[in-house]
């Protein structure tokens, strides 16, 4: 699979605090990418670097393929229509509008209301066609479902699989898991300046460990445990079980989702 | 450069300030008002202004829109997250100076063309004799004063320090350029103060009859140092992020 993006080295220090301490990272063709941090961890920084909207101090960034971008904090004049932005931008960038995709994004909507009238997710959702306007190879989005309804987020989301499926290499930086865990193919978590881990979700699961949370409902209650060594640890729960004459009703096992790995390996536990 | 995509956002940007009340206020309801009520004071009080009445309330409407229009209007681009947007969708950083540039001085020029057909209707103000050279020298003033804009509006990011920053530059254009009295009047220093804006040079040019080098020439130089201003502003403003 092709290299679409390449950093290696990233650093950069706002005054005397460091922000990235040497990012290393890879995105390849055709897959959805999720930069993860917690706030401050660099994730806006490491994507404005990579666009270009941002100088670093040290490092290398290979882009290979034109790109689109979603900003997180990004503005348009206060009397602007939609209609009239993606106009002008479809022309900086030699494109025509693209009406498939405005109509799947809602945009016909609300394209002659003035840009300050705009709600946030009505305005996220402008912004994300604006990233598109040029046909990009890459699509960078940062927090690109913030504000955003459920209706709206999903509706994004059936976009970027198709985008993804359609060819395009996507970069996000999200802070909602539930979303990162249904749309991404990699990841990788920025933590204290550096990338702690980049790779699949199961790659992350194996690397932080294996903790299930079990749930047993019996005659007598409700018992709830974790467990690492899930086979010895139900085994001998379920003879205790049994050994009481007691008898399971229900048995739930959780294997943990991605946050509770991502918290894991940003406070350190397990790496 | 895109020259199809640039003449649509300077025609855009036109369309923006007019539904924007900012620039309407200052590129005509201010002026054309200052106009209509200074112009009847003036020419009952001193008959002898009817000679200058439109090059004066010219002075005044295009300093008031370039000084205090344009600057906010470049505030609200360069000082925000706009300037970000545009640079993410593939404009280059100087598009938004360049389209509220040229978008204030077809506004300013429409507003300075209102003032010269109706001073000597409302006031039976003089029309200059050489017309050509009037807008010749309406033009260069408008390209003077609207650099000057653009500088103040590209160095100041703050909004409340700009509308200060603003008065700093309109009142001394207003108060020691002749338009109110003649600069004669005014003590030495003050005097060479104003020969450091625009609007003195300007009024003197349109006062003319004629594109006087002895008034050209100071205004190209002003011009041309704004524009060298409003250049390396720009170039911070890409370096800096």
């Amino acid at each position: 699979m092709n290299e679409k993006i390449q950093v290696q080295g990233l650093t950069k220090s706002y005054g005397a605090h460091a922000v990235l301490k040497g990012v290393d990272l890879t995105v390849r063709e055709g897959e959805i990418f999720a930069l993860l941090g917690v706030n401050g961890a660099g994730k806006t920084t490491t994507l404005e670097c990579v666009e270009g909207m941002r100088k670093y101090d040290g490092g290398h960034i290979t882009v290979r393929g034109k790109m689109g971008i979603q900003l997180q904090s990004a503005s348009l004049p206060a009397h602007i229509k939609p209609k009239e932005a993606v106009r002008l931008f479809a022309m900086w960038n030699h494109a025509r509008p693209n009406t498939q995709i405005a109509e799947m994004l809602g945009i016909p909507v609300f394209e002659n209301k003035p840009y300050a009238s705009l709600s946030t997710g009505q305005k996220r959702r402008l912004h994300l066609l604006l990233a598109l306007v040029g046909d990009p190879d890459i699509l960078i989005l940062d927090e690109p479902t913030a504000g955003l309804d459920v209706e709206g987020r999903l509706a994004l989301h059936e976009l970027i699989r198709r985008l993804r499926d359609g060819g395009k290499t996507i970069v996000l930086a999200s802070h909602d898991m539930a979303e990162v865990e249904s749309l991404c193919d990699r990841i990788a978590v920025l933590h204290e300046g550096k990338i702690a881990f980049a790779g699949t979700q199961r790659e992350l699961t194996e690397k932080v460990g294996r903790h299930y949370t079990v749930t047993l409902q019996t005659t007598r209650g409700k018992a709830q445990f974790a467990a690492e060594d899930i086979a010895s640890t139900l085994l001998a729960r379920l003879q205790a079980i049994r050994d009481a004459g007691d008898s399971v009703l229900d048995l739930q096992i959780d294997r943990g989702t991605l946050e509770e790995h991502f918290i894991r390996l940003t406070k350190g536990e397990s790496v | 450069m895109n020259i199809r995509a640039f003449f649509y956002g300077v025609g855009l940007q036109m369309r923006l300030d007019i539904r924007s009340r900012t620039l309407l206020v200052t590129c005509y309801l201010v002026p054309l008002l200052f106009f209509a009520l200074m112009g009847g004071i003036f020419t009952s009080l001193m008959p002898e202004t009817k000679a200058t009445l439109t090059q004066a309330m010219t002075v005044m409407g295009v300093s008031m829109g370039a000084l205090i229009g344009v600057p906010p209007s470049l505030a609200e681009v360069y000082g925000t997250d706009i300037k970000k947007a545009y640079r993410a969708n593939g404009a280059p950083l100087w598009f938004g100076a360049a389209t509220v540039f040229l978008s204030a001085f077809f506004h300013l020029f429409v507003m300075s063309c209102i003032l010269l057909v109706l001073s000597p209707v409302l006031f039976d103000a003089a029309v200059p004799q050489n017309l050509p050279a009037y807008f010749l020298s309406l033009a260069v003033f408008l390209l003077a004063s609207l650099s000057l804009g653009t500088a103040v509006g590209l160095s100041v990011g703050n909004q409340a320090k700009l509308t200060m920053i603003s008065q700093i530059f309109f009142l001394p254009s207003i108060l020691l350029s002749g338009i109110l009295f003649p600069i004669s009047y005014l003590p030495k220093a003050l005097e060479i103060l104003g020969w450091l804006f625009p609007a003195s040079w300007g009024y003197k040019l349109m006062l003319d009859g004629g594109l006087r080098l002895s008034s050209f020439l100071p205004l190209c130089a002003l011009f041309a140092a704004a524009c060298a201003v409003c250049v390396l502003r720009l170039h911070r403003l890409k370096t800096e992020s």
